[in-house]
């Protein structure tokens, strides 16, 4: 098994004083489908933000594919990041292009700027794009304007988005946090399927446990910017759960918040 | 969802059990917001009052004044239609000051705009430094810039366009910037996670979901626009002003009358026609 993410001493104290992340170990191998369960403030969004240096981290490094990550060439980076692909819990499209468009912004970290900015995709692309969307069930919808779908459908283009990067990694934030039920199923339910298909690993944000323990393979408990668990799902008793969520008990099983 | 229904429930149970409240009216208003507003209020009353002192306002000079309105406005209501064609000439002129004035503005800001939008620039001190030169050019009256580029350039529609330029790009680009700041952080964080570079976010990533609304400043630009070249001919910036400057001069109110008419139709029809454009864009 390949090691693909190993983070050390992860540390992030944002501006204003908040010590969001305090020292958090962590690592990925191959395959594995991790969720990172916490109440809301706990520090998720700013661990998977420090991972792809959405966010600078202050201290700690993050190895992936055995290379330590920094912000130093904005040309490394961007190849980084292009193989991370990153889901997002308010979908983050671009709502007045194509569906399609949309799709095929996951492969413009491997395009010159140029290229990318005259949207030169290649003829692949874009039949790999079109298959992509038939396969998550969006298939008479590749031409529609990405604002004119629904909840479910348009988190269904940010993962087909995430997976036209060909990633090693997926991370993705709380992507069922602003759906329903049936619509939260099926995203879970395409997001976990395409990474064991392809056999990409995948870093998953939930406040909801039953989620976190029907799919995850290993489940990573965070409280208050510190990792406080970490093991497979049949590990996590409910005092361990009862510990995480002290005090925040109500988010638990919270469905649609309204964050 | 839930939350009404357990609101609906709330009242009924819990106000019987605290009772009624006890006879002491039940104030509504934030207190700190209803102090703030009669400060503000008190504040602005007493600013008034300073500054009609401060003016030395003649009452006398009001009355004169007003007495002569009817002597000038009798000369102003004989219109001629000689002027016409000067004046449809001088009319178009102005609206193509403007138009170009807006083009090439607007081909100056976009990128600039990018430049000082503080969640897109790429160079943070940079973007800063161009924040403090754009507000310098917006402290400078349009005027000025008009007059400097008479004093440069000579009379004419030349001189217009080119001090117009200033303060419309520092107009645009301010706005354009303050668009960008409100509609974008999310698609940035997207476009940032896929490996796009600067000029891939901007394009691909802002651009579209700006297009409509940048259209919309423009628009509301290009209103103001026509309105100031009108004003600015009087200083020689080229126009129909300069017509109504002379008519002025000369005392020639017949053919002023006529002036005054035109401006007053084109400037409606403009204001018109970027009202509809505007409201058509918001619908989209
Ligand atoms: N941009 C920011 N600036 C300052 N503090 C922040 C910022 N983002 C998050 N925080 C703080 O960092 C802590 C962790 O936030 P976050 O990572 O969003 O938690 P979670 O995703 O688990 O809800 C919270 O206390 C939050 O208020
Ligand atoms: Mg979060």
């Amino acid at each position: 098994m390949t090691t693909i993410l190993k983070v050390e001493g992860l540390v992030k104290a944002y501006t204003g004083g908040t010590l969001a992340l305090k020292g958090i170990d962590l690592t990925v191998e191959e395959g594995e489908f991790i969720a990172v369960i916490g109440p809301s403030g706990a520090g998720k969004s700013t661990l998977l933000r420090s991972i792809n240096r959405l966010i600078e981290p202050t201290e700690g490094t993050v190895a992936f594919l055995g290379e330590v990550m920094n912000s130093n060439s904005k040309r490394s980076l961007r190849r980084w990041r292009a193989q991370i692909g990153m889901i997002f819990q308010h979908y983050n499209l671009v709502n007045r292009s194509s569906v399609l468009e949309n799709v095929l912004h996951g492969r413009l970290g491997y395009m010159s700027p140029l290229a990318g900015v005259l949207g030169r995709y290649s003829e692949e692309d874009k039949q790999a794009a079109v298959d992509l969307l038939t396969k998550v069930g969006l298939g008479n919808e590749v031409f529609k304007r990405a604002d004119e779908l629904s909840g479910g459908q348009m988190q269904r283009v940010g993962i087909s988005r995430a997976i036209m990067q060909q990633p090693k990694l997926i991370l993705a934030d709380e992507p069922i946090a602003s759906l329903d039920p049936k619509s939260s199923s099926v995203v879970m339910d395409t997001i976990y399927e395409n990474c064991r298909s392809r056999g990409i690993a995948c870093l998953v944000n939930l406040h909801q446990v039953e989620v976190a323990k029907k799919y995850a393979t290993r489940i990573v408990g965070i409280k208050g910017g510190a990792k406080v668990f970490d093991g497979s799902p049949e590990e996590l008793t409910e005092e361990m759960i009862y510990d995480i969520y002290q005090g925040k008990e109500h988010e638990m099983h919270a469905q649609a918040s309204g964050e | 969802m839930q939350q009404e229904t357990s609101f609906q429930a709330y009242p009924s149970s819990k106000l019987e059990k605290t009772g009624k409240p006890s006879g002491k009216k039940i104030r509504v208003g934030h207190r700190k917001t209803q102090l703030q507003n009669r400060l503000f209020f008190a504040a602005a009353a007493v600013l008034f009052l300073v500054c009609v002192s401060f003016l030395d306002l003649s009452w006398e000079q009001f009355t004169n004044g007003l007495s002569s309105i009817p002597n000038i406005a009798s000369k102003v209501m004989t219109i001629s239609f000689d002027a016409l064609p000067d004046l449809t000439d001088g009319m178009l002129t102005s609206i193509i000051i403007a138009f170009l004035t807006v083009v090439i503005s607007v081909v100056l800001s976009i990128l600039l705009a990018f430049l000082i939008a503080e969640n897109i620039t790429p160079v943070k001190w940079a973007g800063r430094v161009l924040r403090y030169i754009l507000l310098v050019i917006r402290t400078v009256p349009t005027t000025i810039w008009v007059l400097l580029a008479v004093a440069s350039m000579g009379f004419g529609s030349m001189a217009g366009v080119l001090g117009l330029i200033f303060p419309t790009s520092s107009y645009l680009i301010k706005s354009f910037a303050a668009q960008i700041e409100e509609s974008g952080d999310e698609t940035i964080e997207a476009m940032r996670a896929v490996g796009a570079s600067w000029l891939q976010i901007v394009f691909k990533g802002l651009l579209p979901g700006l297009l409509l609304p940048f259209l919309a400043i423009v628009s509301f630009r290009f209103e103001m626009e026509v309105a100031e070249t009108v004003m600015l001919g009087m200083v020689g910036a080229g126009g129909i002003g300069v017509l109504l400057q002379d008519y002025i001069s000369y005392y020639e109110f017949a053919d002023l009358a006529l002036g005054i008419i035109i401006v007053f139709v084109t400037i409606f029809a403009v204001e018109l026609i970027s009202n509809r454009v505007r409201s058509r864009l918001a619908r989209r």
